[in-house]
């Protein structure tokens, strides 16, 4: 559990569009996936994630559809939009800018002042 | 934004899905994570344990969904009004009370404002309406406020002034249409040919009349309205082209108009070409436009009515200073005078609208004041409630909501309920003649006027809920929970708040009674007007001789002669006579008349009178008085005797000291040969011409029936029986001598007086029907009023009595309280009738604005109601029991 960060506000939405933007997922896929392909890094408080999803729902920036599950069970699959899509870019391109400018900046050393 | 609502809209409408969906939704990741961790070692109870705790309360996750899809608002407004609801059921007669004065109040309201709003407020039916203007001559002077225009007006007019882009002449007439046998007189309208391009809207299958359909030669053509169209060709749409006899004439349909084309009131179901010959066009002609004839025209894009105007009376100037007449034109004050025309078409009947809603406004301020008092009452009850929950932590936007939603579903109630009590209302209002006022066939229940109640239905829940709102928050919580507990007095404030608003409900109650007092008053001296003539055992009806026909006055003389004959001798006629126009028909031309040998004094100008053209035995018939010389009989037209009857008005303002008889004059303004002066031969009583309330002296000159020029006039039979019984007998007699002419408008003349008030009654009840609401609104109000008030002190009331306090001292007390308020609302009431009284001084006949037995009698009326309203309850308070007042708590 140590080795878990905890979520920096803003940055689920993210992370949700990311993990549909891949292949439709169902709710409890969105954790899993999010789990897996931050290498088990990011703990999503579970609590959080499903009014995320309706906001981003209702924003158009994810479509939801029900679907057979993985053991063919009734599931609410969410797949990502165009506009969902485009703000992915633009977060993903704000977020590493924001990244390597803090990185940048937390790398600085004395003699480079 | 868009996208937003629509999602909105889409949950709300799949709500029950939205629901279902969200709870499976969660309870499928519940069951995965519980195998999951099943999966990882966990026993099934272990794990689905951990399962709900890492996911949180499922209610609260539930919530912050509904949250994120913006339905949190809504559930709240929903509970809120679930919860009014139930509250509104646990208080039947408070709900039905409120809901019933809103009903009747905003019904009320809704019925007026159908009548301004089709009346005033809608534009007529053509493009840019507000460009439309009429012209018409004014002779103040002479007497004569309105006279229409001439053809020569037009012919001079047309393309001189500047301002206007186009201008049209129009006549109201009826014409006799079919073939022999089959005829029926019809409203028709002769026009110029520019009249439908200025209106805007013209025929919509074929084509509009030409400059060449204007004489008498060639104007044998026609345009169909709609709706005739319809009935005698059956929308056939190659009804163009086909022939249609009118006056026995054939016509050439030319035109059909589009269904929603409708002049002003005009009912014409044909418009024909308003022909006429060079001589009616000449300078001569200017002024005998009489009131049949109208202008109307179209200003220039930019141009205004003033500018219209200016150039108007520099024409008229110019053409006037050339003119012989122009110089007596002068003195009788004449002017053409531009005004708009949807404005001077509805002029009359504009200040008694206005009354009327300002009136039914009053009624809804009453029933608006005696609602917030009711609820000011139930929110004293509920205070204590109020205050715990406030203490437990109900926010101030939460306790003000919930009074706005209360009050709102209550006026909302109350207005769907008002829809219906204003279409009733409208049918109401029509069979009180309002669809024959002008514009007033417009009136009708439309959405339009449903989404206005509905909106002041909300926005009056919200206007109440401001008073109810503010004491709510402004009560201390403490002493809330304290002074009911104690059973005390309640709040001074809302005290108050409850006598002011029963003061101001008495003053304003006072104030349309006294206001629909003076209405009823005026119409009881309008109707204690003598006609000047027996209205009773009288029957009148109109036929009119079409000109191929009957071309000159002796084929005329002929025709009355006959009929005089044949009416003479059926059952139960005892005299019948012909004239030009009877009395109250609503369309008395004046027409001048000179004296001969009388020299104007200085100043005087010449003077319209009302003229008449008399046979059979019209004087008998009508039973006019006479008062020197003889009346004009049936042996005067047959002889043509030059001589004429004139009133007592007439010769009283010609020979205030000598006498008439034997006197001479002229018809029309000008003094010609002896050989066509009239001698008077006799001085009638005056009649009432034009109107009851009609109190000008303007004088009338009958001449024998054989010297008029027009082919319409009115049959009068006096008889024994039930006038109208004699009228199959007496169109019958006419279709013998000419079967092509059906007798019109056949009414009784008591009938015609009756109608003549239509515009005086109409009201007079409307306003009395008001006054009555507002009375027993006020009763409800005053009553429940002071019924809280001792309901609030019966446990003081039983300490006083138990202390020794006699019942009648506790009555006293009570009817003390109603008796003062009762006099504050009266003075207020007084200076309120007497501003109201003000305003309506244009619509008062012979009733002075403050009238003292119209005061008393409001007064009187309004004190025996709030003293019963108000004894009810001071008599509960002197009958309370110590002993249960004091143990009740």
């Amino acid at each position: 559990m140590s080795k878990t960060a905890d979520l920096l506000p803003g940055t689920l939405d993210m992370l949700i569009l990311k993990a549909v933007s891949l292949k439709p997922l169902h709710g409890y896929g969105v954790l899993l996936r999010i789990r897996q392909i931050s290498g088990d890094a990011l703990e999503i408080p579970q609590g959080s994630l499903y009014p995320a999803l309706y906001r981003l729902e209702t924003q158009d920036l994810i479509a939801a559809e029900w679907g057979q599950s993985e053991n063919n069970r009734r599931a609410k699959y969410y797949t990502v939009t165009a506009a969902g899509r485009r703000r992915l870019r633009e977060e993903t391109a704000g977020w590493n800018r924001l990244a390597s400018a803090i990185a940048a900046a937390l790398n600085t050393t004395s003699e480079e002042v | 934004m868009f996208k937003r609502f629509r999602s909105l809209l889409r949950t709300l409408t799949g709500r029950r899905g939205f629901e279902a969906g969200m709870t499976e939704e969660l309870l499928f990741h519940i069951e995965r994570y519980t195998e999951d961790l099943m999966r990882s070692g966990a026993s099934r109870q272990e794990a689905a344990r951990r399962a709900r705790i890492e996911l949180g309360s499922l209610s609260s996750v539930k919530e912050e969904c509904r949250d994120a899809r913006g339905l949190h608002l809504f559930d709240e407004l929903l509970r809120e009004a679930k919860y009014a609801a139930r509250l509104l059921r646990k208080t039947p007669a408070f709900t039905a009370t409120a809901i019933l004065t809103l009903a009747v109040c905003l019904g009320a309201n809704l019925t007026i404002f159908s009548a301004i709003d089709s009346i005033l407020l809608r534009p007529l039916p053509f493009p840019k309406p507000d460009r439309l203007v009429t012209v018409f001559n004014t002779y103040p002077k002479a007497g004569v406020e309105r006279d229409g225009s001439s053809l020569t007006n037009y012919y001079e007019r047309r393309g001189n002034i500047p301002a206007f882009a186009s201008l049209a002449i129009y006549r109201y007439g009826t014409a006799i249409i079919g073939d022999a046998g089959s005829t029926e007189r019809e409203q028709i309208t002769r026009v110029s040919p520019d009249f439908f391009s200025t209106l805007g809207l013209g025929p919509a299958i074929g084509r509009t009349f030409t400059e060449q359909e204007t004489t008498y030669q060639t104007d044998s053509v026609a345009i169909l309205s709609d709706a005739y169209w319809r009935q005698r060709y059956h929308a056939d749409p190659h009804a163009i082209g086909r022939h249609i006899r009118v006056d026995g004439l054939p016509k050439t349909v030319i035109g059909i108009l589009p269904p929603g084309f409708r002049f002003l009131s005009s009912e014409a179901r044909l418009y024909l070409p308003l022909a006429s010959r060079a001589e009616d066009r000449m300078p001569l002609q200017r002024h005998s436009g009489g009131n049949v004839t109208q202008m109307i025209a179209r200003l220039k894009p930019g141009a205004s009515l003033a500018q219209a105007q200016a150039q108007i009376d520099t024409q008229n100037t110019t053409l006037e200073a050339d003119d012989p007449q122009g110089k007596m034109m002068a003195d009788a004050g004449f002017r053409s005078i531009v005004a708009s025309l949807h404005g001077d078409h509805v002029a009359s009947i504009r200040p008694t609208l206005l009354l009327l809603q300002a009136g039914v406004l009053t009624l809804l301020l009453i029933g608006a004041v005696n609602l917030v008092n009711l609820l000011l009452i139930r929110a004293s009850g509920r205070g204590k409630e109020l205050a715990v929950r406030q203490a437990l932590g109900a926010s101030r936007r939460h306790v003000v909501s919930e009074v706005l939603v209360e009050t709102t579903l209550l006026t909302l109630l109350g207005g769907l309920l008002g829809l219906a009590a204003g279409a009733w209302g409208i049918r109401l209002l029509s069979a009180l003649g309002a669809d024959r006022l002008p514009l007033g066939s417009r009136m009708a229940f439309d959405a339009r006027l449903a989404l206005t109640g509905l909106a002041a239905a909300i926005v009056m829940g919200i206007v109440l809920a401001a008073p109810i709102a503010f004491l709510n928050l402004r009560r201390p919580l403490g002493g809330a929970l304290q002074s009911e507990s104690r059973g005390g007095t309640s709040g001074r404030a809302a005290q108050t708040l409850r006598h002011g608003f029963m003061v101001s409900q008495i003053a304003l109650s006072f104030m349309l009674l006294a206001g629909a007092g003076l209405l009823g008053l005026s119409l009881n001296r309008a109707m204690a007007v003598s006609p000047g003539f027996r209205s009773d055992h009288l029957l009148t009806g109109q036929v009119s001789l079409p000109g191929k026909n009957y071309p000159n006055g002796a084929a005329r003389l002929a025709f009355v002669e006959k009929a005089m004959n044949e009416i003479g001798r059926l059952p139960g006629v005892l005299s019948a006579g012909v004239v030009s126009n009877v009395p109250l028909s609503g369309n008395s031309g004046k027409s001048a008349a000179k004296v001969k040998g009388r020299i104007p004094r200085p100043g005087e100008s010449p003077r319209g009178h009302y003229s008449y053209w008399v046979g059979g035995d019209y004087f008998g018939a009508m039973g006019l008085s006479l008062r020197a010389g003889r009346f004009l009989t049936a042996a005067d037209s047959r002889r043509a005797q030059r001589v004429c009857v004139v009133d007592e008005d007439f010769a009283r303002y010609y020979w205030p000291d000598g006498s008439a008889l034997g006197q001479r004059l002229f018809e029309g303004s000008e003094e010609r040969g002896d050989a066509e002066a009239f001698t008077i031969v006799g001085v009638a009583g005056n009649v009432k011409q034009a109107g009851l309330t009609d109190d000008a002296a303007q004088g009338a000159i009958y001449y024998p029936y054989v010297f008029r020029g027009d082919n319409n006039i009115f049959v009068v039979v006096r008889t024994g029986l039930p006038p109208e019984s004699l009228g199959p007998a007496l169109q019958q007699v006419v279709r013998q001598i000419d079967p092509d002419l059906p007798v019109n408008d056949l009414q009784s003349m008591d009938r015609r007086v009756a109608d003549s008030l239509v515009s005086r009654r109409s009201p007079a009840l409307l306003a009395g029907l008001f006054s009555v609401i507002a009375v027993l609104l006020t009763a409800i109000g005053s009553y429940g009023v002071l019924s809280y008030a001792v309901a609030q002190r019966r446990r003081e009331i039983g300490v006083r009595m138990a202390l020794g306090a006699r019942p009648d001292q506790i009555r006293s007390q009570y009817v003390a309280l109603a008796l003062r308020l009762l006099v504050c609302g009266t003075i207020l009431g007084v200076i309120g009738a007497w501003l109201a009284g003000r305003a309506m001084a244009t619509v008062l006949f012979h009733v002075p604005a403050m009238n003292l037995a119209i005061l008393a009698g409001a007064a009187g009326v309004m004190g025996v109601v709030s003293l019963v309203a108000c004894l009810l309850p001071s008599h509960r308070a002197a009958r309370v029991s110590p002993m249960e007042a004091l143990v009740e708590e």
